[in-house]
């Protein structure tokens, strides 16, 4: 048994060194999917909720997010005994809570129309089936992004409206080269005062969650400065959601 | 399958590190550098040098910028705010082009800046974005273009790309001309071609038919002495068969020499052409206009704006809509609306004006690129306002104090001397930066000791000491005495104060002086230590066509001095025309030793030295041939007084990255930190390899860098970025083999003080204004992993020395160098619940000094470190008054959180109690008396009602209870007689609240709970007050 592991694992380096050289874009999402629980145990995620904690800077809130393969998406947040909904999408519209009226409200029509575009399909993964939903990706010149050489994907998603305007909707993904999984990505902001400045999303911490393995952690850094941070505590796939908590409620 | 995933990506790694365990680790730029990032505090309120601007054909909201030495700028609302897209390559540009067909995307950009000045920098080629600017390819073909002045697309195909380049500054080259691809930029053909001193400057495109072609091209030559603008072949051209064949149009230009041209054509009109000449005849200088497209040419006007230095302001623009409204650059900028007749000089604004562009849909509208930025107007040129967005001040040179936080000294290509805080509250801002000289600044030092600062003007025409406090200046500068030859100052003119003798300030001419009272006597210690080469001396006639004797050629001269920190007697001297020289007698005996420099071409301009702290004799010095067209790297250590030199540059330095600074570290001999045109390099072992530093650092030119002695910050004076600073890297010193082979390894600390500056900030105008960036004021964390941790949890925490947890951090991951910050607090208490929320609750204590463990856990591996945290001595308190605060905010957080645990209780009885008097009509009564018994009580705890703004209920126990902890907790000072009165009567009310609590339980409650146990009912489940407090 022991032998046959050993040369198992001398199969796979071997297999591995030419793999590493020349890779597609395709190959390289495939293998992180493979890497990380098989396509097929990533199509079977329908829903998740994970729980944990955000902090920004000092202050840390846990929170609560539930997602969809529909698109239905909610984060909410305990605080000082008020459940505050600072995201959530309900199918048709981005909603939140307003912070000095406690009341939820609906966000603009074109970051709505926007989401439903794009991030309301990116359950359970954003490169999942990317062609499906109409992305499309492209290999650039390596790098190295966290100390670590990676291959670098451009992923360009559907175009989205800003301030009335179309405009592209371009992210950039880093695989780490040895075990395929993305370490970082970067977003130039399209929209609001930050527009044109680019933000740093940085993977970490993989985990088994049901059958495939996610980041359980993910900070977000504007020019190497750490904005946000979300340490996820538990992931469960599949559960029960009560649907009601991706509704808009009225205002009281 | 989950358990094989996992061996396969355990297993796969292991041969890695077993191979890089056994053979040498050789870490490169972001494999060494990890998480340490550069930050940038500007200052951006008098901006850079711009060279070209570029509109978008069809959306208002964007243009570009391309700067001279600070890259290409794009704007998404109209020029109120800027962000940098090149970053990651040369900085210095000379055009910008979009692609008409696919403007949002294929960009262009020409590298190397066209206003020829003698502090310009080089390009390294084209390049090409097809993604808006996120990721660019370098064009083959051009990467010794050295300055690319224009980029033509056929506007029907958009394959079809013409590239004007203007080609060398400082020597012969044949790669210039007009360059033609019909192939998107695959292939290129030479299509116009002069001679090896004779490149294109505006290449344009007749606006209705893509056939038709001007080029104007220029004959021009500078040296570290000279400038020549002009010669027989410079001239203009037209192509009417894409570049195929040229003819020059000069039908009715003067004969003989012209210099450099400047060429447009009216968009709105293809026959209408503007020139600008440079010519032998001075009355036929300026503008030139022709409304045959080039046939013949009618002189219109030789005014001063239009004549101004040809070399820097060639630029001509045409109202887009109006042909007769014409824009020209020059010192303050000209328009006429009469087709070229008359001009009237632009609105004030900075003067230097490069470029100027029209808005695409109102004339009214126009941008102005110049020395000093880039400036709007909304009036049709009248007046101008500017962008304060763009960090893109050119310095010379920078110096550092030793203040808390300490200041940031520095001259500036035409924008004066300067200092400002390395850290402001709310960020480095315009108004913390303070003017302390006009015209160009060049090195401006403080005083070793007292609140003095020298600073100069070109060619030390001015050296000013300026007394901060009484705001007093006085003129020092080095004066010429009987007997004296006449002094040769360098524009960029050396000063040096002593690190031996306060008083002492050094200047250097050809000879060195020196002052021992602050510069009111001056004394030469050398002879003349240049060359004294008569043939670089005459800049009366530089310029060429043009004479330009601005002071900028000034040659033979000091350009470095350096006393030894070790022996106020050692003093080195490098000469712009190769000489280094050393005294060790404090001047009385000078020691040329250029001659042992092997391996530096002859007359090799010494750009710096800097004398070591780790040895008398040692030394580095570092040589730039830009200015005789070598760009190689040049940088030589000696430890023997200059008498041998051994190189200490390795090939892993770019190409071009000419080398103008060296800064040693103070306390490892082995790291050095190497200023290039192309950015900054660092080398961890003497200069065996070098490793550029890219962590938000663009590849701009490094023209300075400094120390910071006591924070081990290192401060780099760029020319065309501002000041970037790298805070703290004493992690760089202790990098050997077997820190290299560790898993993890925590680089020491010193004792970190916890600053307790609570002033406001005022963030006013941040919206569009540049804000540099803070140094933390946290302990910070910095520590090597030999892998970036991807796989499993990691996690950091800090705790005091007993092993209780004080505070959760989030670790960085990176391979290589991480930082991570702690601000000294702990968690924040735990409010009680309510409507609203109290803002007392997101205040968290501070932890009293001294020692602290980091406990950082890595899978199954857990890896310690010691913190030591100092108290503020600055503070207001004594001891004894702090630890009573530190006290009273205990007292206090535990109240905070007694309350909160006590309307929990409250909260879980009257859910009992509302769970009886639904379903329990039989014991409803008893039930309801208790609920409403505690309600009226949590009422009076917490706010039930309103909401976070000016709805707000008013303030309950909760709230008053919240407001004095936070003040308390958050206060460098004691605590005061007001607040402890306040605790005196917020104790009494919750202690009232408590024994109500206790009353409602002895009286309702009892009933409550006795009607419960009576009819076999649960009691209301309560958690203890420690699991409360660890639930979320």
């Amino acid at each position: 048994m022991k032998i046959a592991r050993t040369l198992f694992i001398a199969m796979l380096l071997v297999a591995m060194a030419p793999m590493a050289s020349a890779q597609t874009a395709d190959e390289i999402i495939d293998t992180y999917f493979e890497n990380t629980g098989g396509k097929a145990n990533w199509e079977k995620i329908k829903s998740i909720k994970s729980t944990g904690k955000a902090s920004f800077g000092p202050q840390e809130f846990p929170f609560t997010q539930y997602m969809m393969e529909d698109g239905r998406m909610a984060v909410t947040i305990s605080l000082q005994g008020q459940e505050l909904t600072p995201q959530a999408f309900d199918g048709e519209n981005m909603w939140g809570t307003n912070f000095q009226s406690m009341q939820a409200e609906a966000q603009d029509s074109e970051t709505s129309e926007n989401y439903k575009k794009n991030e309301a399909k990116d359950m359970p993964d954003v490169f999942l089936n990317y062609k499906d939903k109409g992305y499309t990706i492209e290999k650039m010149d390596d790098d190295t992004i966290e100390g670590t050489e990676v291959f670098k994907i451009k992923l360009t998603k559907n175009p989205i409206m800003v301030d009335g305007k179309e405009e592209e909707s371009v992210s950039i993904y880093y695989f780490d080269k040895e075990n395929f999984v993305p370490i970082a990505s970067e977003t130039t902001i399209n929209a609001g005062p930050q527009k044109g400045m680019t933000t740093q999303t940085v993977f970490s911490e993989y985990l088994e969650a049901g059958d495939v393995y996610m980041p359980f952690n993910i900070t977000q850094k504007f020019n190497g400065q750490v904005g946000q941070s979300i340490t996820i505590e538990n992931i469960e796939i599949n559960p029960d959601i009560d649907e009601s908590i991706f509704e808009m409620p009225e205002k009281n | 399958m989950k358990k094989l995933v996992l061996t396969f990506l355990a297993l796969a790694l292991i041969p890695l590190s077993q191979i890089s365990a056994q053979e040498e680790i050789s870490l490169q730029g972001k494999e060494l550098f990890g998480g340490m990032q550069a930050r940038h505090i500007g200052p951006a309120l008098m901006s850079g040098r711009i060279n070209d601007l570029e509109t978008h054909p069809t959306n208002t909201r964007i243009f570009y910028a391309g700067s001279a030495g600070g890259g290409v700028w794009k704007t998404n609302d109209g020029g109120a705010t800027f962000s940098p897209i090149f970053d990651d390559h040369v900085q210095s540009i000379g055009v910008v082009t979009l692609d008409p067909k696919d403007p949002d995307k294929t960009i262009w950009v020409g590298t190397g800046e066209t206003w020829t000045r003698n502090s310009v920098s080089v390009g390294d080629g084209l390049y090409k974005s097809t993604d808006g600017g996120s990721n660019w390819k370098e064009i083959p073909g051009f990467e010794n273009s050295e300055r690319i002045a224009s980029i033509v697309i056929n506007p029907n195909n958009t394959d079809v790309v013409y590239v004007g380049v203007l080609g060398a500054l400082w020597g012969d080259s044949e790669d210039r001309g007009v360059y033609k691809s019909t192939d998107g930029g695959t292939t290129w053909k030479k299509v116009l071609y002069i001679g090896p001193s004779t490149g294109a400057g505006d290449v344009i495109m007749d606006p209705k038919n893509p056939n038709v072609l001007y080029a104007s091209m220029w004959q021009f030559r500078r040296t570290g002495w000279g400038f020549n603008s002009g010669g027989e072949n410079s001239g203009l051209y037209k192509s009417t068969d894409g570049g195929a064949t040229w003819n020059k149009i000069h039908n009715g230009f003067p004969e003989g020499k012209l210099g450099r041209i400047a060429v447009a054509v009216a968009p709105s009109d293809g026959n209408i052409l503007y020139a600008v000449l440079e010519t032998e005849d001075k009355s036929k200088n300026g503008l030139w206009k022709s409304s045959d497209a080039g046939k013949s040419w009618e002189h219109l006007n030789n005014d001063f704006g239009l004549t101004v230095r040809p070399f820097y302001f060639s630029r001509i623009t045409v109202d887009p809509r109006d042909p007769d409204v014409v824009v020209k650059g020059g010192l303050t900028g000209s328009i006429s609306r009469d087709g070229g007749k008359t001009f009237k000089p632009l609105g004030n604004m900075h003067s230097d004006i490069h470029d100027i562009v029209f808005h695409i849909n109102d004339s009214d509208i126009i941008y102005s690129g110049t020395d000093g930025g880039v400036y709007r107007s909304w009036n049709g040129g009248t007046t101008f306002e500017i962008v304060e967005d763009l960090p893109l001040s050119q310095f010379y040179h920078i110096s550092v104090d030793d203040a808390e936080p300490y200041n940031v000294y520095g001259g500036l290509q035409d924008n004066g001397s300067w200092y400002g805080p390395s850290s402001s509250p709310g960020g480095v801002n315009a108004r913390d930066w303070n003017s302390v000289g006009a015209g160009d600044g060049f090195r401006v030092l403080k005083h070793p000791t007292k609140n003095i600062i020298y600073s100069e003007m070109q060619g030390a025409d001015n050296v000013w000491r300026y007394d901060v406090e009484r705001n007093k200046t006085k003129t020092i500068q080095p004066l010429p005495q009987k007997g004296d030859a006449e002094l040769r100052f360098n524009w960029n003119a050396p000063m040096a104060v002593s690190a031996h003798v306060p008083d002492r300030f050094y200047m250097g001419s050809q000879f060195l002086h020196k002052s021992d009272d602050m510069g009111d006597t001056w004394t030469i210690i050398s002879p003349d230590l240049t060359t004294n080469d008569p043939a670089k001396q005459d800049q009366s006639k530089s310029g060429g066509l043009s004479v330009d004797n601005s002071g900028a050629e000034n040659h033979t001269t000091i350009f470095t001095i350096a006393e030894s920190p070790l022996d106020a007697n050692i003093v080195w001297v490098g000469t712009d025309d190769g000489n280094v020289q050393v005294t060790t007698d404090g001047g009385k005996n000078w020691n040329n030793v250029t001659a042992n420099l092997t391996g530096i071409p002859k007359n090799t301009w010494v750009y710096h030295i800097e004398a070591s702290v780790h040895g008398k004799g040692t030394a580095y010095a570092v040589f730039d041939g830009h200015t005789a067209g070598d760009m190689k790297q040049y940088a030589m250590k000696t430890t023997d007084y200059g008498k041998t030199w051994t190189s200490i540059i390795s090939d892993d330095i770019q190409q071009n990255a000419f080398v103008r600074n060296i800064q040693e570290d103070y306390e490892n001999e082995d790291l050095l930190f190497l200023g290039t045109e192309m950015g900054l390099y660092v080398t961890i072992d003497g200069g065996s390899n070098w490793s550029k530093f890219t962590n938000n650092m663009p590849s701009v030119a490094v023209h300075f860098i400094d120390l910071q002695k006591q924070t081990n910050d290192l401060v780099m004076g760029t020319h065309g970025r501002g000041v970037i600073i790298i805070d703290d890297i004493s992690p760089l010193r202790e990098l050997n083999q077997e820190v290299l082979a560790k898993d993890v390894h925590f680089f020491n600390t010193e004792a970190f003080t916890m600053s307790e500056e609570s002033g406001f900030s005022g963030s006013f105008g941040g919206e569009t204004q540049f804000v540099g960036q803070n140094k933390p004021t946290s302990a910070r964390i910095a520590y090597y992993l030999k892998k970036r941790h991807t796989f499993g949890k990691m996690s950091m925490e800090i705790q005091d020395m007993d092993g209780n947890k004080v505070a959760t951090l989030v670790p960085e991951k990176s391979k290589g160098i991480n930082i991570v910050n702690w601000d000294f607090n702990m968690k924040a208490p735990k409010m009680a619940e309510a409507k609203t929320i109290s803002f007392g609750g997101f205040t968290s204590p501070r932890v009293p000094a001294g020692k602290y463990k980091v406990i950082l856990t890595k899978g199954k591996d857990t890896y310690e470190h010691t913190l030591d945290l100092n108290y503020d001595k600055t503070a207001l308190t004594t001891l004894a008054e702090r630890k009573k605060q530190e006290e009273m905010t205990k007292t206090m957080f535990t109240m905070v959180e007694d309350l909160a645990y006590l309307v929990y209780e409250i909260g879980q009885m009257q859910e009992k109690a509302n769970e009886v008097m639904e379903n329990d009509p039989k014991g409803k009564k008893v039930a309801e008396k208790y609920y409403n018994a505690l309600e009226a009580l949590r009422k009076d705890l917490v706010i039930t009602t309103g909401d976070n703004y000016v709805a707000s209920a008013e303030p309950e126990l909760r709230e008053r209870m919240g407001e004095l902890y936070a003040n308390i907790a958050s206060s460098y000072d004691r605590v005061s007689g007001a607040q402890m009165q306040n605790y005196e009567v917020i104790n009494t009310e919750f202690s009232e609240a408590k024994q109500r609590y206790a009353n409602i339980q002895k009286k309702e409650g009892e009933k409550f709970m006795k009607y419960l146990e009576k009819n076999d009912m649960e009691a209301p489940k309560v958690d203890s007050k420690a699991d409360f407090l660890d639930a979320k």
